[in-house]
Formats: structure tokens, C-alpha cells, sequence
């Protein structure tokens, strides 16, 4: 930091990179427009990402359950992994209005799949051993899933969990740049438009700083969760 | 009550990749009610086939088995068998408490089956006291497998199938374990049957010792321990012990000279 800010005034970067200090000052320009942006871009995110949750959740859940449709919810996931994003917002956006929800959706959207792929192999984790276990005792399916299926799967759901929000951040983003009114994205559309470099710099900053702290908040759950395993032994 | 055991020419063949691999052919034996049996053989000769076909987690082929005169699966729905497994198969997020307890949580409250130990017995009774809320991650090998026997007996089940259950523990700690699980065994009123590679083991544990041979397995031979109850480790240099062992061992390595025989007249080992 000190070394890029030192450099900045001797004169040793572009005007592609601001010095630190500039992009503070930025920041202090408007915090409580930033603020807005960021909390709107935010809400976004944690909705979609809710929404993915219980989808892939369920999905994956169903899979478990029967396992005749698991190829097709699978396939139905990639499929739908496949829509790219920035064509994906304007056509939400005709059906269901220019809002939050659309944003919200594609938030959604663009952080299932992991949740999606973490569930489904989490919930075939198990230990065969311990599956036969659960049949000695002629365990019920439900309680197979809760006592096994479920606490095995728990290190893939987190791996799900943590991969998926810098996504969903990622997708409030898109869905902002084409036509909202507020959010880190129209913040950062605008900049770039008005070649404000300070300012592009300070929104893809806090838009790291968002993803980072969604993976960090997974990552510290998992770690109070997961008491069983060593710290060392896990992806955290 | 514990249940008696007859296993009637079991054949189990598996289908791998096309080819068919015989696992366990014409099986026979029998166990009565509260006995103890020990099934010995070289390694892959199906001993966790048979005893994982008795658990009904896989069925025979061909060939019958009778869990005190009801089909496996019978039993199984019934709670009325324990498994051991070759590794401690311990949830790794349950506690030894909350292992031991895992059969009454999977029953649930609704199961008909009375004679249950509380955990908390069952914990004296494998002598881990002080040990109750520990996570199987902090315990030895030794300790896991007596909390996998705890768990076995938590429903009182009226047969115990152990499948090498210290295979992986040093000689010391399973001489000790092997006189705990007479023990256990004496106290628990429940039919029981290991599998063994030890000929030692087999023949201080069991009141018969079916011996197998190598692929495709078969029950080769039947040898009775005329040992006394309670077996002490001081039978273990008795003349009976010494000859008994002896009957094993030539069973176990005399294989080809009889048992070639055996199988090319065809005729099933003789077993009472
Ligand atoms: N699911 C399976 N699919 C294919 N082959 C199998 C399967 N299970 C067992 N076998 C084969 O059946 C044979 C007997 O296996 P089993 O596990 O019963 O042997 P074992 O006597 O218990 O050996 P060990 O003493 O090493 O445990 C082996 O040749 C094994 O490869
Ligand atoms: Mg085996």
C-alpha cells in the first residue's frame, strides 16, 4: 500500500491506477451514497442467495431422496448454469419488472450451481460402512438422512456455501449494469463512463471486499460447525 | 432370547465387470441358541460375505439362512442383531455416548424390543467411564472398538456378528479385548459369532470353530472346543487347547490335500 502510494507521486504509475489515498478520498466524497449502493447491492445478493440456497438445497434434497431423478436435476442445474447472465437481466427484467426481484434472481441464478453441485455430492458423502450401519438397524430414509446423510455432507455444503457468495455478489453486480438505479454496479458503470478512475477503483474494491467477507462468514460457520474435524483438516 | 443360526449351502456370486466371481460357495453351518462360533479362513475366502449375508446387508445367491427360524430380514426389522464391524464404523460427529446410543436413536421409541441396556451400562461395561463425551477422533483404536461393541449390544440383540472386530489392534490389547468380549458374551445372553484369522483367537473364543477354505470359500470343516466355560488365559497351555489348534491348523493348511477331494466328490462339509 505504502509502496503504491509512494510510487503514485513519484510519478511511477499510470493514470490507469490511482494512489491509494485518492481512492480513500473517494470514498469520503460520498460514503453515504456508497453506503446506499452497497447496501442495495447487498440486499440483493443475500436474497438471490437465500433463494439459491433453498432451491439447490431442496433439489439436492429430492436427488438424495429418489434417485431416479437425480441425473435430470442435474442436468436441469447445468443447463441452467449455462445462461449467461448479462442477456439473462433484460429478459427478467421484461417479465418481472426492473427491480429488486430481477436483481435478486440473478443473484440467484449465478451462485446455485455450486450450492447445487456441493449438495449433491455431499448428500452421497457417507461412508458405505456407515450406511450399512444405518441398514442393520432397518433405519427409516428420513432418519438415515438426518443421523448420516446430512452431517457427511456438511464439508461439501460448506465448500458450496463459501464458492457461492462471492458468485452472488458477483450477480447482483451484472444485474445492475444493465439499467438499475443504484448499487456498487451503476456506481461502477458510471465511473467507468466518466472516466473516473478513483472511483471504478473504489467500487471494485468494495465489491471485493463484499465477496471476501461472504466467503469469510461461511468459512468461520463451518469452523464452529464442523467441531469434529481438525482446523488443519479443513478447506476453510 | 437369543436366537439360533442355520445356514444351509449359501452360495453368493458377484458380478463384477462381467465376470462373475465366486464369493461363497455351498455354505453350511449352524449355531445354537446363545452358542459362541468363530469362523476362520485365509483372506478373501468370504467371511464378511457369509456374515454380512447372515446381517441381511447383501443376499445369497442361492441357498438358505435361518435367523432363529425366521429369514434374515425378519431379524434385521426385528433389531435383533448386532454388527461389529472391522473398523469401529464410529460417527465421527457423535460422542462415545452418543455412538452407543445411535441404535436407540435410529429405532426410535416405538421399537418392541424391551431388554435394552442404557448406555451409561453399557459404558461401564466396556470400561470407558470418564470417556462418555469424548469424540471418537481422541480415542485409541482399542477404545473405538469397544464402543462399536457397546453400540452393538445397546438393543440386547439376540445375535452378535462380529467381523474381525480387532483385527487391527496389537496382540496385548486383544487378548484383553477377546476376555472382555467373553465377558460381555456371558453376560449378555445373545448368540455370537466372529470371524477370526487367528486360530488362537477362534479357539480360546468359540464353542465351534468352522474352518474355511481359499476360493472358492467353502465351510471346509467343523471343529468343537471341548474347553470349559469361563475361559480362562490359563487354558491356553492346556493339552486341549494345544490339540484343538492343532485340529484347526490342519483344517486351515491340510485344505488341499483333503478338500480337493471334498469339493471334486462335490459333497458338502459335514457340519451338526
Ligand atoms: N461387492 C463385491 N463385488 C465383487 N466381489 C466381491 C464383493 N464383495 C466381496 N467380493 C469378493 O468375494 C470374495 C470374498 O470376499 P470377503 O470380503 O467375504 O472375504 P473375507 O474372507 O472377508 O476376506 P478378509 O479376511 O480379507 O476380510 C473376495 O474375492 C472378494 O473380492
Ligand atoms: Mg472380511
Amino acid at each position: 500500500m505504502l509502496l503504491l502510494e509512494l510510487s503514485k507521486h513519484a510519478g511511477y504509475l499510470p493514470v490507469t491506477l490511482p494512489a491509494p489515498s485518492q481512492v480513500w478520498s473517494a470514498l469520503l466524497a460520498n460514503p453515504r451514497g456508497i453506503g446506499l449502493a452497497l447496501g442495495e447491492t447487498t440486499m440483493n445478493a443475500i436474497r438471490g442467495y437465500a433463494v439459491a440456497i433453498v432451491v439447490a438445497l431442496g433439489a439436492a434434497f429430492i436427488a438424495a431422496f429418489v434417485a431416479a431423478l437425480r441425473p435430470t436435476i442435474y442436468n436441469l442445474g447445468v443447463g441452467l448454469s449455462s445462461i449467461p447472465l448479462i442477456a439473462a437481466t433484460p429478459l427478467l427484467a421484461l417479465w418481472l419488472g426492473n427491480g429488486p426481484l430481477t436483481r435478486s434472481l440473478i443473484a440467484g441464478l449465478a451462485s446455485y450451481f455450486p450450492l447445487l453441485v456441493g449438495a449433491m455430492q455431499g448428500f452421497r458423502a457417507y461412508e458405505t460402512n456407515h450406511m450399512e450401519l444405518f441398514h442393520v438397524y432397518s433405519a427409516s430414509r428420513w432418519r438415515v438422512f438426518r443421523f448420516l446423510i446430512l452431517p457427511s455432507s456438511l464439508p461439501y455444503l460448506f465448500t458450496g456455501f463459501k464458492l457461492a457468495a462471492p458468485l452472488a455478489v458477483l450477480g447482483s453486480l451484472t444485474a445492475e449494469l444493465t439499467g438499475a438505479e443504484n448499487g456498487i454496479g451503476v456506481l461502477m458503470l458510471n465511473a467507468l463512463f466518466n472516466f473516473d478512475i478513483k472511483m471504478v477503483w473504489l467500487t471494485v474494491l468494495v465489491a471485493c471486499a463484499m465477496s471476501g467477507a461472504g466467503y469469510a462468514i461461511w468459512a468461520l460457520i463451518e469452523r464452529l460447525t464442523i467441531y469434529w474435524e481438525a482446523p488443519s483438516n479443513s478447506s476453510g | 432370547m437369543p436366537k439360533d443360526l442355520t445356514v444351509k449351502d449359501a452360495s453368493k456370486w458377484f458380478d463384477s465387470r462381467g465376470q462373475q466371481v465366486i464369493a461363497l460357495d455351498r455354505a453350511s453351518l449352524s449355531l445354537p441358541a446363545g452358542g459362541f462360533g468363530a469362523i476362520i479362513g485365509p483372506s478373501g475366502c468370504g467371511k464378511s460375505t457369509l456374515l454380512r449375508m447372515v446381517a441381511d446387508i447383501i443376499a445369497p445367491s442361492a441357498g438358505s439362512i435361518l435367523v432363529g427360524n425366521e429369514k434374515p430380514s425378519t431379524a434385521r426389522l426385528e433389531h435383533a442383531i448386532g454388527f461389529v464391524f472391522q473398523s469401529a464404523t464410529l460417527l465421527p460427529w457423535r460422542t462415545v455416548r452418543e455412538n452407543i446410543a445411535l441404535p436407540l436413536a435410529i429405532v426410535g421409541r416405538k421399537s418392541k424390543r424391551v431388554a435394552r441396556r442404557t448406555p451409561d451400562e453399557l459404558i461401564e461395561l466396556v470400561s470407558l467411564q470418564g470417556f462418555e463425551d469424548a469424540l471418537p477422533a481422541q480415542l485409541s483404536g482399542g477404545m473405538q472398538q469397544r464402543v462399536s461393541i457397546a453400540r452393538a449390544l445397546v438393543l440386547a440383540p439376540d445375535i452378535l456378528l462380529l467381523d474381525e472386530p480387532f483385527g487391527a489392534l496389537d496382540e496385548i490389547t486383544r487378548q484383553r479385548m477377546n476376555l472382555e468380549l467373553l465377558r460381555i458374551w456371558a453376560e449378555s445372553s445373545t448368540t455370537a459369532l466372529l470371524v477370526t484369522h487367528s486360530i488362537d483367537e477362534a479357539v480360546f473364543m468359540a464353542d465351534s470353530v468352522f474352518v474355511m477354505s481359499p476360493r472358492p470359500g467353502r465351510i471346509s470343516q467343523v471343529v468343537d472346543v471341548p474347553l470349559p466355560r469361563p475361559r480362562t488365559l490359563q487354558m491356553m497351555s492346556s493339552k486341549i487347547f494345544f490339540d484343538t489348534v492343532n485340529r484347526v491348523r490342519e483344517g486351515l493348511y491340510g485344505i488341499d490335500a483333503q478338500g480337493t477331494a471334498d469339493l471334486a466328490a462335490g459333497a458338502p462339509a459335514v457340519v451338526q
